[in-house]
């Protein structure tokens, strides 16, 4: 029964695997659904009864907790290089984690094979964290209702695999098509679909479609013998049906046009002064310098800065931090997180207060609180940890231009890339690929390749002025890594002047360099 | 080297069965790599094991070419019976995409001349590790961590990972290769109460083929509770143009912003600076780099690369010349350069004949950079800029410890500023280079 199940499955992807990318053209015929059902019951010949078994067998020699995670994702690739769609990439992932929790101890077994034995096989793994005797008895599940933040509208099957080519095509040709200065174009449309089923011991039995992708073109321009490149993308929790000529457009304006712009670039100079940060992309700041160190994990284990600061001031009044799994097709958006607890919204800080943590469920109940929605893993070959999800800063009551204005001179951050951050000091890094100089409260020459350091909560108490223009990231290229395991992740910000932050440059103050 | 095993003969049977039928599927040609890993993690924290994590992966890669189209595709599933229908998909996946002359699988001239000789790339004891046994090795590192950290730690987090990987490959055109490979890890990371509320963390991780060859775990741990405890009170100071030194375990970091734009797809895709440096002084005389893919028990060590040339050994820089760039086939075609190998296995800077304290004794005021954070390398202009942390010492006497600071420069400048070579390549990696010696180098602080 298992096997046939499991063929017939394998050999659906097969037809499926060449077919992810749907042109918006074919979007009417193509209804389906993500809501939960028995996808795995289905194709795999998980039913709760085996479950029920692996729970126990992961228990069998004590331990507090138990839980499944079952995962089967198809992920595909296209590539555009020299004018041509010339590479396609397919991965298949499939498997379950298996992982017994006592205390904050984890024992945790994999297998790619869902067969009984293995996966029993897999939960002995698991089971030998503990060395005693079961002690739980298992509940029946309920399965759990979610709220639906990423809807997939299209269905896959019987779709012309070669219908996707022309997404990148045309951004080839929208590309050359801007700039005589435009020498080289790459293009790539990544796309997975992960199905997911969670069973724990407690009785959570929850299910998941999660469409992901995104579309990105990357140029280099030449002027006068001096070159230049640029990376944009635009994705996330999307369906097929977001890749329209608009998102095309976009993406290759902005990549085109962020390349020009860095012809006209300089570095500022180095050393301490007020930065503002634009709408949107720069949140990877509020993302690095600050939302790793509410992961409750890091606060468990007394390693962050700010394992000592809940109930405590942050930050000026008018800062209010959120992360939200419940955001409509953001890349971090979750209806249900990697351990069975519903997406959810958290205030990590309100009206400058900290007020909580990002849990997962060893940390919940450490802490004695709900779990928050934040376990997450990379895939079912990892454990989950609290992770963050979409991470943002409410916005403020100026406008944009009073916020540059009040920073006199500075600098003004567009577009950021590889932040980075030491969890117990606090102090981060991150890369600014596009800006501009703040001269005299007014924006000025382009700034490009120089990067910011500072400590977050130092620079959370430093954060002076918001606007009222809160942007999302809405990329889907975005990973945050976290002992080795990368999630996708989004964040937002409003336009924000930090009083002081550290720029790295060759130019010292004064012109010396 | 040939190396056969169980594994290895269900290997072989498999990828001839599969290169059969994905021809029969239409395929002109095909490469199938297939691979099987079983790894041991176990974590200690607060003298009891936080995680234990074991498990086996396998993976079958097919790379199909179809009249210059080309596609690949993974799958952990190995049965014939859903295989079949995976092959077919590759092969339809392959006949979509654009005709590309240069996708080809390589000349298999170029597959000849593969090393004979014996790489240790296999611990033959791996398999005598013991669940105990691993326990007792993280067991240990906590322990004389703890012990060198004293009062003033917070948290020692301490492992040891090992893994036993198995590979085979095999084209339509004639390539067969086969590996074992084994690493043995351990380590510990170490958080310390500083001033106020600053937790700083450092840590010590070494890895090596053959369990024999890490150094004791005593000194394991106690160092990286000495790498923590000396990051302590770190703060920034005024931006200065100093000397600087880099510590043998961080400078692959800033090497690679040098030797990703020597990849010939960067070159021809104009994304590097060094596209026409060739035969150039890029370097000071004091910069050679070797690319030596034959070192015993190397953790880069190999017999072929990805496109089944055999591994070389290559002098990628002499006396700070650029000798060659890093081609591999695809692009090779594509440019009509000759393929060298468009990998690096261990990397490799000839060490000098001083310590790194009998250096900093003679450079006045100057940092000692102990780590990164964030930053980026711009492989078109060969700027880059990066957060650094470390420590300041002047006329040979440390002043403090600093953190929050920055170096910024563009390559072609920064490697003529290389002023002296150290004597201590950093063993536990394959990029075994040892800590190097920059003037003139702006570092931003306040």
């Amino acid at each position: 029964m298992e096997s046939l199940s499991r063929r017939k499955f394998i050999q659906r992807t097969a037809l499926a695997g060449g077919a992810l990318f749907l042109l918006p053209k074919l979007e009417a015929s193509m209804l389906s659904d993500n809501s939960p059902g028995n996808y795995f019951l289905k194709e795999f010949g998980i039913d709760e009864s085996i479950c029920q078994k692996l729970l126990a067998k992961a228990l069998s020699k004590g331990g507090d907790f138990a839980d499944l995670y079952f995962e089967y994702t198809v992920s595909n690739y296209l590539g555009l290089e020299d004018g041509k769609v010339n590479q396609s990439y397919g991965d298949i992932s499939l498997g379950v984690g298996i992982r017994t929790v006592k205390g904050d101890q984890i024992g945790y077994g994999f297998t790619q094979e869902l067969t009984e034995a293995a996966m029993i096989s897999a939960a002995a793994t698991a089971s030998t964290l503990c060395n005693m005797k079961a002690t739980l008895t298992l509940p029946s599940f309920n399965r759990l209702k979610t709220g639906n933040y990423y809807p997939v509208a299209l269905d896959y099957k019987g779709i012309p695999a070669n219908s996707k080519l022309p997404i990148l095509q045309n951004i080839n040709q929208k590309c050359f098509g801007l700039s005589p200065e435009v020498i080289k174009v790459n293009a790539g449309f990544q796309s997975s679909a992960k199905r997911v089923l969670i069973a724990t011991s407690d009785g959570v039995l929850a299910e998941d479609l999660i469409p992901s992708g995104f579309v990105y073109a990357s140029v280099v321009a030449e002027r006068n013998g001096k070159r230049e490149q640029s990376f944009y993308n635009l994705g996330g929790r999307r369906d097929a049906s977001f890749y329209t000529d608009d998102v095309v457009n976009k993406v290759a304006t902005k990549t085109v046009n962020n390349a020009l712009k860095l012809f006209d670039a300089i570095q500022p100079p180095a050393g301490e002064m007020p930065v503002v940060l634009g709408p949107g992309v720069t949140g990877i700041l509020l993302h690095e310098a600050i939302g790793h160190g509410m992961e409750a994990d890091f606060n468990r284990k007394k390693i962050s800065t700010f394992s000592t600061m809940i109930g405590k001031k942050v930050a000026e009044p008018f800062v209010t931090i959120i992360d939200d799994g419940t955001n409509m097709n953001l890349a971090g958006s979750l209806n249900v997180d990697d351990e069975g607890t519903p997406g959810k919204k958290t205030t990590l800080v309100e009206n400058g207060i900290l007020t909580g943590y990002l849990h997962d469920k060893i940390s919940a109940k450490h802490y004695g609180v709900e779990p928050t929605g934040n376990g997450r893993r990379q895939d079912f070959q990892n454990y989950p940890m609290p992770r963050m999800r979409n991470t943002y800063m409410l916005g403020g009551t100026a406008s944009a231009d009073d916020v540059i204005r009040q920073a006199g001179n500075g600098i003004y951050v567009e577009d950021v890339s590889n932040g980075q951050v030491k969890i117990g000091e606090g102090d981060f890094a991150f890369y600014v690929s596009q800006g501009r100089l703040i001269e005299n409260g007014k924006l000025t020459s382009p700034i490009k390749d120089i990067n910011i350091m500072g400590n977050g909560p130092k620079m959370l108490t430093n954060i002076i002025m918001l606007a009222n223009d809160l942007e999302f990231y809405k990329g889907g290229a975005g990973q945050c890594g976290k002992n080795g395991q990368g999630v996708p992740v989004a964040f937002g910000l409003p336009t924000c002047l930090v009083k002081s932050l550290t720029v790295g440059g060759t130019q010292q103050k004064g012109g010396q360099s | 080297m040939s190396y056969t095993s169980n594994n290895q003969k269900e290997f072989q049977e498999l990828a001839d069965w599969v290169i059969d039928q994905t021809k029969k599927a239409g395929a002109k040609d095909c490469k199938v790599n297939l691979s099987k890993r079983r790894f041991v993690e176990i974590n200690y924290r607060d003298r009891k094991p936080e995680v234990i994590k074991e498990a086996t992966t396998k993976g079958l890669y097919l790379q199909v070419f179809i009249n210059n189209r080309f596609a690949g595709q993974s799958t952990p599933d190995f049965r014939k019976s859903t295989l079949a229908g995976f092959i077919t998909d590759v092969v339809d996946s392959a006949k979509i995409m654009e005709e590309d002359p240069f996708r080809t699988l390589p000349d298999p001239k170029y597959y000849a001349g593969r090393t004979t000789s014996d790489l240790q790339l296999a611990d033959p004891a791996q398999d005598e590790l013991t669940p105990e046994g691993r326990h007792a090795m993280a067991k240990a590192v906590e322990d004389a961590c703890l012990e060198q950290g004293g009062s003033k730690v917070i948290s020692v987090e301490a492992g040891e990972y090992d893994e036993t990987v198995e590979e085979f490959a095999k084209s339509s055109n004639g390539f067969t290769g086969a590996n074992r490979t084994t690493q043995c890890w351990t380590g510990a990371t170490m958080t310390a109460q500083d001033e106020g509320d600053r937790r700083p963390a450092g840590y010590n991780w070494v890895g090596c083929r053959y369990r024999e060859d890490l150094p004791s775990l005593e000194e394991v741990g106690k160092i990286a509770a000495k790498r923590t405890l000396d990051l302590m009170g770190g703060k920034k100071i005024p931006t200065e143009t100093l000397p600087l030194i880099i510590e043998n375990r961080g400078v692959a970091r800033v090497l690679y912003g040098l030797h990703d734009p020597m990849s010939a797809g960067n070159i021809q895709q104009k994304r590097s600076f060094l596209a026409d440096k060739k035969g150039q002084q890029v370097g000071s005389k004091l910069l050679t780099l070797q690319d030596d893919p034959y070192l015993p028990k190397g953790l880069g060590s190999k017999y072929y690369d990805d496109d089944g040339f055999p591994a070389k050994k290559r002098d990628l820089f002499s006396q700070g010349i650029l000798n060659e760039f890093l081609v591999d086939w695809y692009y090779s075609r594509k440019l009509g350069w000759e393929p060298t190998s468009g990998s690096i296995s261990n990397l490799i800077i000839p060490p000098g004949t001083r310590s790194v304290d009998e250096i900093i004794k003679d450079l006045g005021r100057c940092i000692l950079i102990t780590d990164f954070i964030g930053g980026n390398s711009n492989s078109t202009t060969g700027d880059f800029s990066v957060g650094v942390i470390g420590k300041l010492f002047d006329k040979g006497q440390f002043v403090q410890n600093v953190a929050e600071m920055n170096i910024a420069d563009n390559h072609l400048k920064f490697w003529n500023k290389l002023i002296e070579v150290a004597n201590d390549p950093w063993i536990y990696s394959q990029a075994r280079l040892p800590s190097l010696v920059f003037d003139s180098v702006v570092v931003s602080g306040v």
